[in-house]
């Protein structure tokens, strides 16, 4: 290495430590004192802070309602990331066919995810209201109650999910869609390939980089999803829809307990750390190839 | 000896204060409390005349924001802080032996004998007094209580349950004889949250059984406190209650009640001023009795609800905030507030004789024996951690995604584990 390569790099070093600095100072040091949290019996009402090492975790080990949680937050996230693209590639063909109205369609669609997601779930609240909801008078009047039946809240809850995120999968497979040239469609269509074939061998994989970024995207959003459940089924139904998140703010906030909150919040931390890490190992050589 | 120097030493203490003048300084109290229900406000009112009464100082009243929960965390956050921004808060009843323990209350010993706390009904006294010290003063209370419709039982010539029991037998027996589907049996709190703990609570004591007991067990008898959930269960297996009240609150379950469609309900004081209002379609159908107990229990108790006012130990006004809670917990404060018609009942006994009060609530005569009989909920530090633990597993058995026993064994060994840690 070279006198002048040395420098380069020293300078490179100094611009970019404002930026590592920051994030140390904002993602690596909180990160850790939960971690060292998650090690302790720490209330601070009570003013006990000790240390417990794993206990916390042992305890989550044998806790029902832990696994509970966690069946919820995986069941929710699969199916509802597996509808949403789905749909969104569905509603995004759709879109590319579509010869009037293009636009506005897109507006609709983009409205439905440009809202806070606190004022889709209130807009869900009313629309799944026993007596009074949208979608009871829909399916002929019944009685259905969508978030009070342990039966009914999760799927409720999935589809608010789906309504809500679906189309920013429409719109990102849209996109693509726009950007594969006609010629090749021509052209499949010249050496007589039908619909099926040109999807299945044209369309997906031409989709494909663009549906794993969906696909990661959306997981880990789902992994950590909290307001939809926390405004929908927040503080009700037998633990049906309590997802991690919901678990872990519940421990933290609602009876201050520091250390046990945090324990929950580090499990979290490790399962999306664990799925981000399997989907960008999936995604590489994609990434690399195009 | 040493007792005998504790007694003079307080003497002296108690003597000190009595003596002092009244204000020595100019003061501003913040007083800190949540919205007051009712047709007018009549807070504005009486801290004009604790100022007038107390030249020098002033008093400017916050509120605090709506939902129990956040004015929980408002006042940890603010009190763990050591904040002296507030002198005088208004707090749930269930929060007065954390905040003691936490020590962010101005212990009122010094000021107010266990004697003062004479007038106020007993459930309500006992939850001001933590570690034999006072920390607080009754404000306003609610006691769980059973509606029913008198003019019912009398058509059917029955007198009011005295177990739950009877009462579901009376209900089957009016709602076969009325033949009417819209007609429910009885109908209660079911939904997840704070209320389904009092309710689940006062099966308890009816089955001879406590969520905490005096040694401070928790869930000491879970054969017992299963049945009682079972029991729970079995009201909307049966029938007797509607499947919805697993997600009824007490809005949702005074309302069918009071639109004559049910024969019982177990709700607070606040719901008879409304089946009386004039437009009320069972206005002048209603009576009051004791809950029910359980045949083979004790008797039926209802479990009491309701505000405190406290002293913020990082006050620097400590007299005058004193001087505040007293005056509005004592006689004057607590009549103006019920003459002016909050939905929840005073604590002071003799108001409920009292021709003001009463002109403001008609029917609260009939509530001061319920009142007396009524049993405040564990008085514990950590009635928060017992109360969000138990909740989702009663909720759980209501429902039916755990067998009684499943509920309360794994709430027992939950509640052993956060407790373990911290007592």
């Amino acid at each position: 290495m070279t006198a002048r390569q040395r420098a380069d790099r020293l300078s490179g070093l100094a611009f970019v430590s404002p930026a590592l600095l920051a994030l140390a100072a904002t993602a690596v040091y909180p990160g850790l004192w939960v971690l060292w949290l998650s090690l302790q019996q720490r209330i601070p009402i009570f003013g006990i802070a000790r240390f417990v090492g794993l206990e916390h975790y042992a305890f989550l080990a044998g806790d029902a309602r832990f696994w509970n949680a966690v069946r919820v937050t995986l069941t929710f996230t699969v199916v509802s990331v597996a509808l949403e693209l789905a749909l969104g590639l569905v509603v995004a063909m759709a879109l590319q066919r579509q010869q009037a109205g293009r636009r506005l369609a897109l507006s609709l669609l983009l409205l439905a995810w440009a809202l806070p997601s606190v004022v889709t779930a209130k807009l869900f609240e009313w629309l799944y209201h026993p007596s009074a909801g949208l979608v009871n008078v829909l399916l002929g009047g019944r009685e259905l109650n969508w978030l009070g039946d342990p039966r009914l809240a999760l799927p409720a809850l999935i589809a608010a999910d789906v309504w809500r995120t679906m189309p920013f999968v429409a719109l990102l497979c849209y996109a693509r869609l726009l950007t594969i040239p006609g010629d090749v469609y021509e052209a499949a269509r010249v050496d007589g390939a039908g619909r099926t074939a040109m999807l299945a061998f044209i369309t997906l994989p031409l989709l494909r980089p663009v549906l794993l970024i969906a696909l990661l995207f959306r997981t880990l959003d789902a992994l950590r999803a909290f307001d939809l459940m926390f405004v929908l089924t927040g503080c009700e139904h037998a633990g049906t829809t309590e997802t991690l998140t919901v678990y872990a703010y519940r421990s933290l906030f609602q009876t201050l307990q520091l250390g046990f909150g945090a324990a929950v919040g580090c499990v979290i931390f490790a399962l999306v750390m664990a799925v981000a890490w399997a989907y960008l190992r999936a995604i590489q050589p994609e990434g690399a190839a195009a | 000896m040493r007792s005998a120097a504790l007694l003079l030493a307080a003497l002296v203490v108690l003597g000190g204060c009595a003596e002092r003048p009244r204000t020595a300084e100019p003061a501003t109290l913040v007083f800190k409390h949540a919205k007051i229900l009712g047709p007018l406000d009549p807070i504005p009112g009486l801290l004009r005349e604790f100022e007038r009464r107390h030249p020098g100082v002033t008093v400017r009243s916050e509120p605090l924001t709506w939902t129990s929960d956040e004015q929980h965390q408002f006042y940890v956050i603010n009190l763990d802080g050591a904040t002296p921004a507030f002198d005088v808060l208004l707090l749930d009843l269930i929060w007065v032996p954390e905040f003691a323990q936490a020590g962010w209350l101005l212990d009122l010993s010094p000021w107010v004998t266990q004697r003062e706390l004479a007038p106020h009904f007993p459930a309500a006294a006992a939850a001001s007094v933590w570690n034999g010290r006072v920390w607080g003063l009754p404000w306003n209370m609610n006691v769980g209580v059973l509606y029913y419709r008198a003019d019912l039982l009398a058509k059917y010539r029955l007198a009011p349950p005295r177990t739950w029991e009877e009462l579901v037998e009376q209900a089957e027996r009016i709602r076969r004889g009325e033949r009417d589907p819209r007609l429910e049996g009885v109908l209660w709190q079911g939904k997840q949250y704070e209320g389904l703990v009092v309710n689940v609570l006062e099966h308890f004591w009816a089955s001879g059984t406590a969520l905490l007991d005096e040694r401070d067990r928790v869930l000491a008898e879970p054969a017992r406190a299963a049945a009682a959930l079972r029991f729970m269960r079995t009201l909307i297996d049966s029938g007797a209650s509607p499947s919805w009240v697993t997600a009824g609150d007490e809005e949702l379950t005074r309302r069918p009640f009071g639109d004559g469609r049910a024969v019982f309900l177990r709700s607070w004081p606040y719901a008879m001023d409304l089946f009386e209002a004039p437009d009320s379609p069972v206005r002048g159908r209603v009576g009051i009795a004791s809950l029910p107990g359980h045949a083979g229990g004790a008797a039926g108790a209802g479990a009491t609800g309701g505000f405190h006012l406290a002293v913020n130990r990082r006050t620097r006004h400590a007299e005058a905030a004193v001087e505040l809670v007293r005056f509005l917990a004592g006689p004057e404060g607590q009549r103006a507030i019920t003459a002016a018609g909050v939905a929840l009942y005073p604590t002071r006994v003799d108001l409920y004789r009292d021709p003001l009060a009463i002109k403001a609530h008609p029917h609260m005569p009939r509530f001061h024996d319920l009142a007396l009989r009524a049993r405040p909920r564990p008085i514990t530090p950590y009635y928060l951690m017992l109360s969000t633990t138990v909740q989702p597993e009663f909720s759980a058995a209501l429902v039916g995604v755990k067998t009684p026993e499943q509920a309360i064994d794994y709430a027992r060994r939950r509640l052993d584990y956060m407790l373990s840690g911290i007592r």
